[in-house]
């Protein structure tokens, strides 16, 4: 495989792994706003600052009220990161490795950035809104379906898993170092409700907020929330889990290409530590040291990646 | 004016439209116009689209598909086939010779002007003879009919000739939409194709490589033709490569991979001649590979087509065709040119005049329908316009007189109304022989009355059946 098809096809998968994100994240906002009598103000300014929007859209729009943050995340153009710029980014990536994907993959990508051309073409009011994310995550689910369902699991495939883990770990690990504090033991005393509205907004962005419940029968806990989304390897969207996959993509290539790469010992090293983590009690994690270190070294990985196989 | 559904009493349906004109008979018209849409939803999705140059929205657009097949019959299809076959040898064995003996120069067929002042003469091919004597691994005949047994070509494609996505597309568009037509009639089947492109370029490839690595070179995915090669590249499950993915190391052309770097062998390139390599041809190119063009001369790699085909489909060169047959197979043309006035002789220029308004007058080195004057639909002015430039530089033109086109049926909102088309056949050349996939792609001028079928100027396509026995 060439290796700008490489890296086409790990930044189709990043892309459209970052619009699914931002419209999970907008969802859970939303529903928490709702249910709110300041409207979640808060919420929605958090979105930007996150998400590192906080200067271009100062630049656009005078206030941060609901309707302009989300026409902002969902359809702006000149925010590269707004759903529609990374759908058509995704896309425009896809059309370049059209030879690597089945039919099926590519429709369901096609149609999916029509889908969004459609109905971002006008300005997005909150009634029009559930449908929309549900559009967006619908298209989502349907390309990992083409994906599983039609592709040979070959070294086309992994390429598009690291550029989906990558993106999924980089989401999570920004997801908790924005609300950190109040994942600290110490939290429960002092915040009552208001953290408890944090812990779900933060737990539906990631997909997370029903298995949580089920697993841990409702009993809503700091520590359990951060363990739960660092450890647990059986939820999809988990720290340790992304390591796990990313570790086996890895792995993959190296049987198929035949050799041992620098980012594979990385993605080693990585899972390694979370395992030795997990041994002590994560009370005694320095929270915020842990995610800036992942942070930095999710970065090292993306570009190691990008060394070893020729991604340009 | 042909049509080639109706007999010219219109009230008889000619045999190959037979059986398709009583299933229209059952079908409800109007509803079929709406599952127009149906089609474009599917053409669309799959992303079969091109963009328009100097469009400044970059939008891409579709080719609107007509609903109605196009068909041939049999014996119809067998006297092209023969015609296509016969021309594109001798266009083969003109290449060669062109840029190798030059006999027919000598004999004082073709003046020598005419081809050394030619800018689709390319000097670097002098003295090179391609594996196999094959030039034009890819060619497409343009073929227009005035009659039931009027047939001419208006063109040959023979540099980087493109539709063939689209006879494909328009037929599993066809057979997606209306299964029950399939079963009803013996259609030649046409999806061998990209087989038929890989077994071609993988019979020509250097120093009998039994397997060789083919890729599939495009200028990228702003090409207003990067479908097709995506499509291709994909269908004969091979690479597809921009010009920055090749390099040249130790005279071998090698692309960078995930794994490494990998040998090519051919190179079924879609970019233009002088884009191909900046060190040969135009240096100021982004799109090509330096030190391609030596690799190839040195036989490291095939590039198909030949650099330097344009000579053999250069309106000017198109007189000559007839002669060009004659001369290098000893026989007659099955297929007719039309007529053509080559403007720089002064005779030519002072009838082409005289007869402005009656005649279709194009550049020697235009495509895609641009630059083009049709006598008979233009305006005092404009035909003023065009007289002045056609004394000023009488070499740039020739000028041909208006077929009346045949017609096939369109499905319109008001039911079926005739439309003008032609024919592009598809031509693979290996030193196994000569194919021809059976029908080609229909381009239909989609206005009323209009003749210019290209995409670019609001042409649309239609599947075309050849009927087996």
């Amino acid at each position: 495989m060439l290796g700008r098809h490489g890296n086409n096809l790990f930044w189709m998968a990043r892309y459209l792994e970052r619009s699914e994100n931002t419209a999970r994240r907008i969802q859970a906002v939303l529903n928490h706003a709702l249910s709110r009598e300041d409207g979640g103000r808060e919420e929605w300014a958090a979105i930007l600052v996150n998400g590192g929007f906080k200067t271009t859209f100062d630049k656009k729009f005078e206030n941060n009220s609901p309707t302009n943050v989300i026409n902002f995340l969902l359809r702006d153009r000149d925010n590269l990161n707004s759903v529609m710029s990374l759908m058509s980014a995704a896309r425009q990536n896809g059309r370049s490795v059209r030879t690597c994907l089945t039919r099926e993959v590519w429709l369901s990508l096609n149609e999916s950035w029509i889908a969004c051309e459609t109905v971002l073409k006008r300005p997005v009011n909150i009634h029009d809104l559930p449908t929309i994310l549900d559009g967006i995550k619908k298209g989502s689910s349907l390309f990992r379906g083409a994906l599983y369902g039609t592709m040979l699991h070959n070294d086309i495939f992994n390429f598009l898993c690291l550029g989906t883990y990558i993106e999924r770990v980089d989401n999570t690990i920004r997801t908790i170092d924005e609300k950190y504090h109040r994942l600290l033991p110490t939290a429960k005393v002092i915040g009552g409700n208001e953290d408890q509205g944090q812990w779900e907004v933060m737990l539906r962005s990631l997909a997370a907020w029903r298995s949580f419940n089920w697993l841990k029968k409702g009993r809503l806990d700091p520590s359990g929330v951060a363990d739960f989304l660092i450890f647990d390897e059986r939820m999809p969207r988990s720290i340790n889990f992304c390591y796990r996959q990313l570790k086996s993509n890895l792995d993959n290539l190296s049987n198929i290409y035949g050799r041992v790469y620098e980012s594979s010992k990385i993605a080693s090293e990585i899972v390694d530590g979370l395992n030795n983590n997990r041994s002590k009690n994560i009370h005694k994690i320095n929270l915020k040291d842990f995610i800036g270190d992942h942070i930095a070294k999710n970065h090292e990985l993306s570009l190691k990646v990008a060394i070893d196989f020729n991604l340009n | 004016m042909f049509d080639e559904m109706l007999t010219e009493q219109s009230d008889e349906v000619r045999a190959p439209y037979r059986t398709l004109m009583s299933w229209l008979g059952e079908q409800d018209l109007k509803k079929l116009s709406k599952e127009s849409a149906l089609a474009e939803e599917l053409f669309r999705g799959v992303g079969i689209t091109f963009n328009v140059y100097g469009d400044k929205d970059g939008e891409e657009r579709l080719i609107p598909f007509d609903l109605i097949p196009r068909i041939l019959a049999l014996n119809e299809w067998r006297r092209l086939e023969k015609g296509i076959i016969q021309r594109v040898a001798a266009i083969n064995a003109f290449l060669k010779d062109v840029y190798n003996g030059q006999e027919i120069i000598k004999a004082g067929v073709i003046p020598a002007d005419l081809i050394y002042k030619n800018r689709a003469f390319l000097p670097q091919m002098c003295n090179f003879i391609p594996p196999g004597d094959v030039y034009t691994h890819v060619l497409g005949v343009d073929i227009v009919r005035t009659g039931v047994n009027e047939f001419f070509v208006l063109e040959d494609n023979a540099r980087v000739p493109s539709g063939v996505s689209y006879m494909l597309e328009n037929r599993s568009t066809m057979r997606h939409m209306f299964p029950e037509l399939f079963t009803t009639h013996n259609i030649k089947s046409i999806s061998g194709y990209p087989k038929d492109l890989f077994n071609s370029l993988s019979s020509c490839a250097p120093n009998d490589i039994s397997d060789p690595n083919i890729v599939v070179l495009t200028p990228g995915i702003f090409n207003s033709a990067y479908y097709e090669h995506s499509f291709l590249a994909d269908e004969m499950g091979v690479e597809l490569v921009q010009g920055s993915d090749l390099e040249i190391c130790d005279g071998r052309v090698m692309i960078r991979t995930t794994a490494g770097t990998e040998i090519v062998d051919v190179i079924y390139r879609r970019i233009d001649d002088e884009f191909l390599d900046p060190m040969s041809f135009d240096p100021d190119s982004l799109l090509g590979t330096p030190g391609l063009f030596d690799a190839y001369r040195n036989g490291a790699v095939i590039l198909a087509n030949a650099p330097g085909t344009g000579i053999a489909d250069d309106k000017a060169i198109y007189s000559y065709i007839p002669d060009i047959i004659k001369f290098y197979t000893g026989e007659k043309a099955l297929l007719d040119n039309i007529p053509t006035w080559r403007c720089a002789e002064a005779k030519n220029l002072r009838y082409v005049l005289d007869h402005l308004n009656e005649l279709v007058v194009k550049e020697v080195h235009g495509s895609g329908g641009y630059g083009m004057l049709i006598g008979p639909a233009a305006s005092k002015r404009e035909l003023a316009a065009f007289a002045k430039k056609l004394k000023t530089n009488p070499g740039k033109y020739v000028a041909q007189p208006t077929l009346a086109l045949s017609t096939v049926p369109v499905l319109t909102k008001s039911g079926l109304s005739p439309r003008h088309v032609d024919l592009r056949p598809f031509v693979l050349v290996s030193p196994d022989g000569i194919k021809v996939t059976p029908g080609g792609l229909t381009r239909v001028a989609l206005k009323k009355g209009s003749l210019v079928v290209n995409s670019s100027q609001g042409g649309g396509t239609k599947d075309t059946w050849v009927l087996g026995k």
